[in-house]
């Protein structure tokens, strides 16, 4: 059933060049004592359509968004995704090539690499971007690495509680093997205070962690927190939604030195998770400790313009143990489709479909905390994120209901944040019409459809 | 800096040139045209910072070609007192004077022991020969 | 034939004014941004991206597509990327509505066939490889080593045992020392013997009681499977070691002889590779563990778990390591890989394994007479052949025979790597291709090596670009376009 092409001929002709008898000739290369003596105990081989049929049938156990209306964030959106990214992304000279090691046969994916790296440095406003990373997570913690090295200070970094819990939670596992200590500042307000933080950074902090709309939704105050890590000698890394940089200030303009996000906003799919893209972008002088593959532009023999990988020496093909990362792949794909997505949406299209997700979100918050039952957790500015809190504390019963109603209406908190086990994280993207909306706050407020 | 002839060398390919000033004996390193020639097409250096301590032995910067990078480790030991830090944006200098202008760090010693285990021109023009091979 | 104006830079194409998409009008009050956004957080313009309409998107990036090579155009022999065939079919299913269009923190009953489908394929990979303890978590191959070294450290630490080293073969990827000190380990090099296999004198040189774990990659980065890897594993036991398996060369050995049994406690998996990919012209791909049932408590969290006919994430691991990442794991890549398992089966997944030995072999048998291959006449999936007489006889390197396979319609085989022999070039046929190409290819190596010198240094000569300046691309370094 694989996807092979020797006749018997073929292979009688091959094994007698080889000088073997059998396939099995060529196993002889392994010890007998460690070769399998059983076939593996496997499911049965399917051909294209019965594999197509079970996989339609364990499709269809799942309530995605394609089927449900989904108000889900948390670092993954439901934004939308034009046909120019899924037509273009599809193309097999793109996906089924790989890193671009012969720089002749590959100007393709370079120039793919050069224009997501420029688009990523016009998008942020930072001086240079890798080709990026395996997602937010990741991203986050190289940055902290990153900045460990930079100022030579790898016992101490800083972050605040309204840092997305699995990118603290990243960082906590790397920190284990690597004797450094993770400062967690709460932000029980929904952003954190400067003063809490000023107490917090030390001259021994490497950098400080903090995330731009925050996990939950709120606008935290990066330019003094930027000031607050320089005179300490810290650096502020910044975690950014990229859809919000339709609207808000660049981190390039507020004094942030690196900036890392979950890229999956820009034309990739949820797909439960991944794979999406690790964005990372720096300030100049910290070029040489950025991880992953970088493109950089030159000239053939004959003086054509062209581009190539750089600065491979900071990688671990070359460096060993003494690597800025042990990062091999990057995720070539999804830059390319950040890439597509942020051409076809352009200035302005970035930025309705940030004022989209701005006013939507804000209508839904002001729906639903309308009536008695939710309210408002942290009454800030948010972007198109927002918590409310359950005056009932029946949070999962709302959800269960929700579900069945054909709605994923929000992330319970509790999983995280054990005081907020009442509060909800609703996420609003430009793609939720204002019925949906409706429908969804009455579903929360126990109403019934206005049909 | 000074003639060929007339410094001392590493194993690792470092040259040593040292002088009295002040009172105090200052060793100026830099790499020898052999070792330059090896590395091919530098595009990248990385110097100590003034103040910071060197020992024999130890790295203290280093050099990167396209897809190689190279340490650079002292020959003696003391504290950095002075840094060529035009030299990273000039690469080229390092082909064109590696005994002059491509100095990369003085250092005040801190003990001389060190230098007796250096090698005189005639001594490292041999290793370079066998290195050739 | 090139579209030189379409392939530009996509900057360079932009004209103000113009743009590709067009967003719906605001069906919730249409209140004024200034009112619901302070003017601390709002920027005035929106960010400097490309202005450009849709036919010149297309245009742009189908004429960019048409620079690369790529598996679906051209044989891609690149040494230990196993770059096969990638099933059309994984790619339509792992695009099903119901898989691609789950958020990653939906409710478990909501996501039932998705978490079967990543339960079975957890099941699939412990039996594959005889280690029945699964995460399929790690984004990539270097971070599953990542992932399953801070496994070793976290049951080292909890035996109360402070062991400081890993060591690996002076053949092994760049990754695993790299991966060894971000858990937290002095890396140790250990000698290969003249044959291509682990130094067992140098090994037990370098064997205390410090030993963490040693890094094996089996068959190794030169197509050779070692047959001591019990021997070594039994020693590395003694000492109170661990041993991990690189599982770059997995597609040698599936269902012929599985890590597990062969000594190994833990494993990663490219599926990127093994299990058909794709590559993604550089990612994603996916670097799913197995570790022995013993370790399995120390495995990232989630994982699924089944209780009857019900699936569900299992966070509610005391002893794990945690997270390595946000949310589940690189499901796109994951589904595929169950598809691909699915389609082959047992049988066939042995056979596939068996027909990559063939393949590689064949044209072992074919290049050996070209270009020498040090270590021999019998070879796993992959083997490395080397230029180092063609330097010395003709001036003629490995690059630039790498180079010149371009202009034959071929890419090239990895070059300089392993380290350990000179001149490498590494050739991977894998299965999925026919003898009818491994004949044209070995032909076009055979006539490239009769060459004149001089033609072979300058090229490729029928690519769109010639061999880019890398030294004045690391000197001056231009990482992104500014306009003039």
């Amino acid at each position: 059933m694989g996807y092979t092409f020797h006749t018997s001929e073929d292979q009688r002709i091959m094994l007698e060049a080889v000088g073997a008898n059998s396939l099995d000739d060529l196993i002889e290369q392994i010890p007998p004592e460690i070769r399998l003596q059983r076939p593996l105990d496997l499911p049965p081989a399917r051909g294209e359509l019965e594999l197509t049929q079970h996989l339609e049938n364990l499709a269809r156990k799942n309530i995605g968004a394609g089927s449900a209306v989904c108000f889900l964030g948390g670092g993954s959106y439901d934004h939308f995704v034009p046909a120019v990214v899924d037509a273009l992304a599809s193309r097999g000279e793109f996906y089924t090539s790989y890193t671009p090691y012969q720089p002749e046969v590959s100007q393709g994916n370079l120039q793919v690499m050069f224009e997501y790296q420029t688009l990523i440095c016009q998008l942020t406003g930072m001086d240079v971007s890798n080709a990026s990373l395996y997602d937010g997570g990741t991203a986050a913690v190289e940055a902290v690495l990153l900045s460990m090295s930079v100022t030579k200070r790898s016992r101490k970094v800083v972050t605040v509680a309204s840092v997305h819990p699995e990118y603290r939670q990243v960082i906590g596992t790397y920190f284990a093997h690597l004797d450094a200590e993770l400062v967690t500042v709460p932000a029980t307000a929904g952003v954190v205070s400067l003063e809490d933080l000023a107490a917090a950074v030390d001259d021994q902090t490497a950098c400080v962690l903090l995330q731009q709309p925050n996990f939950f939704g709120c606008l935290e105050q990066v330019e003094a927190i930027a000031k607050i890590a320089h005179d300490r000698g810290a650096l502020l890394v910044l975690a950014v939604d990229p859809v919000s940089l339709g609207l808000l200030k660049r981190p390039g303009d507020l004094g942030v030195d690196v900036v890392v996000a979950e890229g999956q906003s820009l034309g990739t799919p949820m797909s439960f998770g991944g794979p999406y893209l690790g964005i990372m972008a720096c300030r100049e002088p910290f070029l040489r400790r950025m991880p992953g593959r970088i493109a950089g532009q030159t000239v053939d023999r004959r003086g054509k313009r062209c581009w190539v990988l750089t600065l491979q020496t900071r990688e671990q093909h070359i460096r060993r143990e003494k690597a800025t990362s042990n990062i091999c792949t990057n995720q070539g794909l999804f830059a390319l489709r950040a890439a597509i997505y942020l051409t076809a949406m352009g200035p302005q299209g970035l930025r309705e479909t940030a004022e989209l997700c701005l006013r939507k979100s804000r209508y839904a918050l002001e729906r639903v905390t309308g009536g008695e039952r939710w309210k408002s957790a942290f009454g800030l500015p948010t972007f198109k994120e927002f918590v409310v809190r359950d005056r009932q504390c029946k949070v999962r019963e709302a959800l269960d209901e929700a579900v069945r109603a054909g709605i994923l209406a929000g992330l319970p908190l509790g999983r995280w944040y054990p005081d907020l086990d009442d509060c909800l994280l609703v996420a609003v993207t430009e793609k939720r019409t204002k019925d949906e909306i409706d429908r969804w706050s009455d579903c929360l407020l126990g109403r019934r459809p206005t049909a | 800096m000074g003639k060929p002839e007339e410094l001392l060398y590493s194993e690792t390919h470092e040259w040593v040139c040292v002088e009295q000033v002040d009172g105090a004996k200052v060793a100026t390193v830099g790499i020898t045209a052999f070792a330059i020639e090896q590395l091919t097409d530098l595009v990248y250096m990385e110097l100590p910072e003034v103040g910071s301590q060197v020992t024999t032995g130890g790295e203290f910067g280093e050099v990167e070609s396209v897809k190689a990078v190279s340490p650079l480790y002292s020959p003696v030991d003391g504290e950095v007192v002075a840094v060529n830090s035009e030299l990273p944006d000039r690469l080229e200098t390092l082909g064109q004077d590696p005994y002059g202008a491509g100095w990369l760090v003085r250092v005040r010693l801190s003990d001389e022991q060190s230098l007796a285990k250096l090698m005189n021109f005639a001594a490292y023009q041999k290793q370079c020969a066998d290195e050739a091979h | 034939m090139r579209n030189v104006r379409a392939s530009q830079l996509i900057f360079e194409l932009s004209k103000a004014g113009r743009r590709a998409a067009h967003l719906p009008h605001c069906d919730v009050p249409c209140r004024d941004v200034k009112e619901l956004i302070g003017d601390e957080h709002r920027a005035d313009a929106p960010p400097p991206l490309p202005e450009v309409a849709e036919p010149e998107i297309v245009r742009h990036f189908t004429n960019l597509s048409q620079l690369n090579m790529s598996v679906d155009t051209h044989f891609y022999p690149l040494g230990s990327c196993t770059m096969k065939h990638n099933p059309k079919r994984n790619e339509r299913l792992a695009s099903l509505p119901g898989i691609i269009d789950v958020h990653p923190c939906q409710p478990d009953a909501t996501i039932q066939g998705l978490l079967q489908l990543l339960f079975e394929l957890q099941v699939m990979l412990g039996e594959i490889s005889g280690l029945p303890a699964v995460s399929l978590q790690p984004a990539a191959g270097a971070h599953g080593e990542l992932a399953a070294l801070m496994v070793a450290a976290a049951c080292f630490r909890d035996r109360g045992e402070r062991r400081t080293k890993v060591l690996a073969p002076d053949t092994a990827h760049g990754t695993n020392p790299a991966s060894a000190r971000m858990a937290g380990f002095d890396t140790v090099t250990v000698k290969s013997t003249p044959a291509g296999l682990v130094d067992l004198d140098d090994l037990r040189a370098k064997l205390d009681d410090q030993i963490g774990v040693f890094m094996i990659t089996n068959p190794n980065t030169l197509g050779i499977f070692d047959g001591q890897v019990a021997k070594i594993a039994e020693l590395v036991h003694a000492r109170g070691g661990l041993i991990y398996l690189d599982g770059a060369n997995m597609n040698a050995i599936l269902g012929i002889t599985r890590p597990g049994d062969f000594g190994a406690d833990m494993m990663h998996y490219n599926p990127h590779k093994t299990f058909s990919g794709p590559h993604g012209g550089g990612g994603p791909g996916a670097g799913p563990i197995c570790v022995t049932a013993a370790l399995g408590e120390y495995l990232p969290v989630p994982v699924v778990r089944r209780d009857g006919d019900r699936y569900s994430l299992d966070f509610d691991r005391p002893r794990s390591i945690g997270r390595v990442r946000t949310f589940f794991g690189n499901v796109g890549v994951l589904v595929r890989a169950y598809c691909y398992l699915l389609t082959h089966g047992a049988e066939g997944l042995r056979e596939a394994s068996a027909l990559a030995l063939l393949n590689a072999n064949y044209l072992l048998s074919r290049v050996r007479h070209i270009l020498p291959v040090p270590q021999g006449d019998r070879c796993m999936h992959e083997f490395v052949a080397s230029a180092a007489a063609l330097k010395k006889e003709r001036g003629v390197s490995a690059m630039d025979v790498a180079k010149r396979l371009l202009d034959y319609g071929f890419h090239s085989p990895t070059v300089y790597f392993p380290l350990t022999v000179p001149e490498a070039v590494m050739i991977e046929p894998t299965e999925t291709e026919s003898k009818e190409t491994l004949d044209a290819f070995a032909e076009a190596l055979f006539r490239i090596t009769e060459e004149p010198a001089d033609l072979l240094h300058e090229a490729p000569h029928t690519t769109p670009v010639s061999r880019p300046d890398e030294v004045q691309a690391a000197r001056r370094t231009i990482l992104k376009w500014t306009p003039c």
